[in-house]
């Protein structure tokens, strides 16, 4: 087993641009150690309709008051203010940057997280899709798919986590496979309950488990 | 007189329906949103059941109101789907409940 970069194609040089933007960065920043409150908050606006920040306040009065939560309000709303298409493209980068960022603070070393890579294994053709997040450490390696919404979760991604953590084992290395979902566990599990594709041992991470994410392997 | 929990999660389950029903406008998702909704109906009535006639603070009151205001502000039936999850979590956190669900 091996890790590659991914080729960039079009659609991920134009995305390339979007996971650089600073706003990106400053949301995973603060959603680094936000309680599931601030979590619920941050996923609320950046999926609402509305932009006034009062009534933000009013709506999710456990929040607030509260510095980090107003920071959270503040850039969650500048996302929300985006058009539909780049506010969508924004939500998943945010969930790639925290989930790097989260990884990191349980990393021997940086180099072992890394962003939108292939896994090689012999004999068996590179899927097309890169995975978001690795853990690239010899006999613990780990591969992320990250999900803003439940939504997300398809038959595709599935097959790919699973057949890749098969095929990590036919080669006797093993890896840990799971997705990030910024959502909750239970949208999640309805999710998965629809779908025939193997998931058993595919880690799941949601908004309520986020922060143990830099403490340990889920 | 002030308003109970279970006349608030009477209204907000409601707006989990309406939203429901928007959402099943994507013919895809039928099964994932009718499946979902079921499951945030059950998690407000097992909340009802133990708080329904708790008389609710007025901060739960006002952030419940603006919740389901927003919900009623959606026309878009993705956007809809997206809240079948975080508009039940909206309402958990404003009685102090726990987000969630599962």
């Amino acid at each position: 087993m091996r890790f590659q970069d991914a080729a960039p194609d079009a659609r991920a040089i134009v995305y390339a641009g979007i996971q650089a933007d600073p706003l990106v960065g400053r949301l995973a920043e603060l959603l680094d150690g936000a309680s599931t409150a601030q979590l619920v908050l941050a996923r609320a606006v950046m999926n609402g309709e509305t932009t006034d920040p009062d009534t933000w306040r009013s709506m999710v009065p456990a929040c607030f008051p509260d510095d980090r939560s107003e920071a959270i309000l503040t850039a969650s709303l500048q996302v929300a203010e985006r058009g539909e298409q780049v506010r969508s493209q924004f939500r998943g980068a945010i969930v790639e940057a925290l989930t790097e960022r989260l990884l990191r603070r349980r990393a021997t070393a940086a180099n072992v997280i890394r962003r939108e890579r292939r896994i090689l294994f012999d004999g068996v053709r590179a899927e097309i899709h890169p995975y978001d997040v690795t853990v690239e450490l010899p006999d613990a390696a780990e591969a992320y798919d990250c999900k803003w919404g439940a939504r997300g979760i398809n038959a595709d991604v599935l097959h790919q986590l699973d057949d890749a953590r098969l095929h990590a084992a036919g080669e006797d290395d093993r890896l840990l496979v799971g997705l990030i979902v910024f959502d909750t566990r239970l949208a999640c599990l309805v999710r998965l309950e629809q779908m025939t594709a193997p998931h058993e041992a595919t880690r799941l991470v949601t908004i309520e488990s986020l922060a143990g994410l830099a403490r340990g392997r889920p | 007189m002030s308003e109970t929990v279970g006349e608030l999660l009477d209204r907000a389950s409601s707006a989990l329906e309406a939203l429901g029903l928007l959402g099943e406008e994507i013919e895809d998702e039928w099964s994932f949103v009718t499946d979902l909704v079921a499951a945030q109906r059950e998690r407000f009535g097992a909340i009802a059941q133990q708080r329904g006639p708790e008389s609710a603070v007025p901060s739960a009151v006002a952030a419940i109101e603006r919740a389901v205001a927003e919900t009623q502000s959606i026309a878009d039936p993705h956007r809809a789907i997206d809240w079948l999850s975080t508009f039940p979590d909206l309402v958990a956190l404003a009685l102090d409940e726990p987000a969630g669900g599962a």
